[in-house]
C-alpha cells in the first residue's frame, strides 16, 4: 500500500517545537519527528514514554533470585565444601557475585529489549524520511493519506508560518520502523 | 539552567550543526598523515614483540618469568592492576559525570570509553597468562562439568575478579557501542562512498533519529549508566580484595577497597588527559575540548591527588599505630627505607606531590604542563602497584623466605606488547570511529553561547 507523507524541514529547535505545538492545536496527528539529538519538549508534546526502566527493574529482580538460587544449589545442595570454616550458605560473600551478575544481566537484557522494541538490529534498514535529520535538520512527518487536499495545504502553511525551510510530499511503498 | 559564568561555553565559536558533524568527522574523512603511520608502525612492532613474549610464555611456561616461590606475583599483576585502573577512566568519566549531569563530558566521553575497552582487554591478558596453562582457562566458568561436578569457589576474590572484569568489559563495550549508534547513522547519511555507507549502515542498525528511538536511547543510557556506576566502584574494590584477604603485611587492611578505587579513577583521568592533550594538538579540536575542559579535569586530578596522599599517609600511620612489628617492618624498613625506596618515593612524588602543581592556573592552561603531569601520574600509579605487589611479597614473616625480584625480558615484552596494542587500538579508533559523540555535542552546542542563556 502506498502511503503519502508530508515532510517539514526545520533549521532551528525553537521553530520546530512551535510548529509541532501549532499542528497539535489544529488537531493534526503527527506521525513522527526526527532530530539530530534528543529534544525533551518533543517527548512531552508527542507523549512519548519508555517502559524500559520498569523492564530493567524486573530483569534485575529475576537475576537476583536466579543467581542466589544457583549459588545456593551449587554450594549447599550439589557439592557442599567447607571453605575457611564458613557455612555452606555463606550469604554475605555471595553478594559480590550476585551484584555483578545482576548488573550484567540487566545490561544485556535491557539492550536486547531496546533493540527489539526500537527495531534496531545490525544490518537493518529502517525507513529514512529525510537523511538530513541525522546531520543538522529537525524533521516533522505527518501522514496525509486520509486528509483531503485543503487540509494537507493547511499543514504546509502552518509549517511554513512557523519557519520551516522546506515542506514537501513523499510517497513510501513500505514503512520499516 | 546552566550558568555560563562558572564554566564558559561548552563548544566555542557558535558552530552550526552541520559544521559540528563535519569537524568531528574530519579525522575519519581526511587521510591521517605521516605521523599516524609512523605511530601505528611503532605500536605494531611493540605488539609483535609482545606476541613473541606471549608465545614463549605459553609454550615454555611461566618459568620464563622472574617470579619465584616468594614473589609469586610480579610485573604481570602490577601491569594487570595498572591497566584495570586506566580502564576505569572511561566509565568513571562518562558514567559518573552523566549521573551528576555534568554536560562538559560530552566531547570527551567517547574517547575515554574507547580507552576503557582497550585497556581492560590489555588487562585481561595478564591473569589469563598467569594461569600458566591458559588453554584450561575455561575451568574458571561455573558450568556443570564431568569433574564432580566440582564448582568454582564462589567465596574467592579471584573468582569475583574474573566475573567482575568479564562483566565490566562487556558492559563498557555495550555502553560505548550504544552511544555510537546515532553517530554511525550520521556517517551513513553523509558519506558518498558506497562501501563506507554499507558498513556504517550495518553497524548503525537502522538508526533514524525518530522520537521513539531517542526516548528509548536516553532511558537506556541512564539505566546502563546507573547500574554501571556500581560496577566502576565494585571492580576495583574486588581487585583490591585479591590483596586485602591475603595475610601479607601491607596488604591486610580495610583501607584497600576505597584506596584502590580512587587510585583507579586517578590513573584513568590522567590517561584521559594525556589522550585529550594529544587529540587537541593533532586534530585541532580546541573548540570542542576547550581550555575549560582541561581545566576541569586538572581540578579533579588535584582533588584526587589529595585523597591519594591521605591514603598513603593513613597506611603508614596505621602500620605504626597498630604496633604490629611485621607491618612496621614492611612500611619503615622495606618501603620508606630499604631496597625499594625508589619505587616508594617515586609513588609519593608522582601521585601526591607533583599533581599539586595543578593549583596554579598557569600549569592548568599549558599543554606541556598537562601532558607532563598526566604522564607522571601514570608512572606514579605504576610504582604504587609495584610497591604493593613486590615489597610485601619479597620480605614477609620468615627471613628465610626473603628474595629479591627482577623481571625477565619476557615479562617486559608482554608489558610492551600491551602498550603497543593499546596505542594501536587508540590509533584505529581515531581513524574509524567518530572521536566525539556528535549528537551529544550538538545538544550542548549552544549552551553558554547564546545571548539568552
Amino acid at each position: 500500500m502506498k502511503r503519502v507523507f508530508k515532510i517539514g524541514i526545520f533549521d532551528e529547535e525553537e521553530r520546530f517545537i512551535s510548529s509541532i505545538e501549532s499542528l497539535q492545536k489544529k488537531e493534526f496527528k503527527i506521525y513522527d519527528v526526527f532530530t539530530p539529538y534528543p529534544v525533551h519538549e518533543v517527548f512531552h508534546l508527542l507523549k512519548r514514554k519508555s517502559r524500559l526502566p520498569t523492564a530493567a527493574y524486573f530483569f534485575g529482580l529475576f537475576a537476583i533470585i536466579g543467581v542466589l538460587a544457583f549459588l545456593y544449589y551449587t554450594s549447599v545442595i550439589d557439592w557442599p565444601i567447607v571453605y575457611g570454616g564458613k557455612p555452606f550458605n555463606s550469604f554475605p560473600s555471595f553478594i559480590v557475585v550476585t551484584i555483578v551478575i545482576t548488573i550484567f544481566t540487566v545490561t544485556i537484557a535491557s539492550l536486547a529489549a531496546f533493540s527489539a522494541r526500537s527495531k534496531l538490529i545490525p544490518g537493518r534498514e529502517n525507513t529514512i524520511f529525510d537523511s538530513r535529520a541525522t546531520d543538522d535538520k529537525f524533521v516533522i512527518v505527518v501522514n496525509t493519506d486520509l486528509l483531503d487536499n485543503s487540509k494537507s495545504e493547511q499543514i504546509t502553511t502552518l509549517m511554513k508560518e512557523n519557519g520551516a525551510v522546506e515542506v514537501y510530499d513523499k510517497d513510501f511503498e513500505n514503512i520499516y520502523a | 539552567m546552566y550558568n555560563r559564568k562558572i564554566r564558559g561555553p561548552l563548544v566555542e565559536g557558535n558552530k552550526t550543526f552541520s559544521q559540528i558533524s563535519k569537524e568531528i568527522l574530519s579525522p575519519m574523512e581526511t587521510s591521517p598523515g605521516l605521523w599516524w603511520y609512523v605511530a601505528f608502525g611503532l605500536a605494531s612492532i611493540a605488539a609483535v614483540f609482545g606476541f613473541y613474549a606471549i608465545y614463549i610464555t605459553v609454550s615454555r611456561g611461566i618459568g620464563t618469568w622472574g617470579v619465584n616461590n616468594s614473589v609469586g606475583w610480579g610485573w604481570e599483576i602490577v601491569n594487570f592492576v595498572w591497566w584495570i585502573g586506566i580502564g576505569h577512566a572511561g566509565t568513571a568519566f562518562s558514567i559518573f559525570l552523566l549521573i551528576l549531569r555534568q554536560r562538559w563530558r560530552t566531547s570527551i566521553n567517547r574517547a575515554a570509553e574507547a580507552m576503557t575497552v582497550i585497556a581492560v582487554m590489555s588487562a585481561a591478558l595478564f591473569p589469563a597468562l598467569h594461569m600458566g596453562r591458559v588453554w584450561l582457562a575455561f575451568y574458571i566458568f561455573p558450568y556443570p562439568n564431568t569433574r564432580g561436578p566440582l564448582w568454582v569457589n564462589f567465596n574467592s576474590p579471584l573468582f569475583w575478579d574474573f566475573i567482575a572484569i568479564t562483566a565490566y568489559l562487556l558492559i563498557s563495550f555495550s555502553f560505548w557501542y550504544l552511544g555510537m549508534l546515532p553517530d554511525f547513522a550520521t556517517i551513513r547519511d553523509r558519506t558518498k562512498s558506497k562501501i563506507k555507507k554499507a558498513i556504517y549502515a550495518f553497524f548503525g542498525m537502522g538508526w533514524t533519529g525518530s522520537s521513539h528511538h531517542w526516548i528509548r536511547f536516553e532511558s537506556l543510557s541512564f539505566i546502563l549508566g546507573g547500574i554501571a556506576a556500581v560496577l566502576v566502584v565494585s571492580v576495583h574494590s574486588i581487585v583490591s580484595t585479591d590483596f586485602a584477604v591475603g595475610i601479607e603485611p601491607g596488604w591486610h587492611t580495610t583501607l584497600f577497597p576505597p584506596y584502590f578505587v580512587v587510585g583507579a579513577i586517578f590513573s584513568g583521568f590522567a590517561m584521559v588527559m594525556t589522550l585529550m592533550v594529544i587529540v587537541r594538538k593533532i586534530y585541532k579540536l580546541t573548540d570542542y575540548i576547550t581550555d575549560n575542559h582541561m581545566d576541569a579535569i586538572a581540578r579533579i586530578l588535584v582533588f584526587i591527588s589529595l585523597i591519594m596522599g591521605t591514603a598513603y599517609t593513613t597506611e603508614v600511620f596505621i602500620a605504626w599505630y597498630s604496633g604490629n612489628e611485621y607491618e612496621m617492618f614492611t612500611f619503615f624498613r622495606n618501603r620508606i627505607t630499604g631496597d625499594y625506596t625508589f619505587q616508594f618515593w617515586g609513588m609519593i612524588i608522582c601521585n601526591a606531590l607533583i599533581p599539586q602543581l595543578f593549583w596554579f592556573r598557569k600549569v592548568r592552561r599549558s599543554w606541556v604542563g598537562l601532558l607532563a603531569v598526566s604522564l607522571l601520574i601514570n608512572l606514579g600509579m605504576w610504582f604504587e602497584r609495584f610497591n604493593i605487589v613486590v615489597t610485601s611479597l619479597s620480605k614477609d614473616f620468615l627471613p628465610s623466605n626473603w628474595v629479591s625480584y627482577n623481571p625477565t625480558y619476557i615479562e617486559i615484552g608482554v608489558y610492551l606488547g600491551t602498550l603497543g596494542l593499546f596505542t594501536a587500538g587508540i590509533l584505529l579508533f581515531f581513524r574509524y570511529i567518530p572521536i566525539m559523540a556528535i549528537s551529544e555535542v550538538k545538544s550542548v552546542a549552544h549552551i553558554g553561547n547564546k545571548k539568552d542563556d
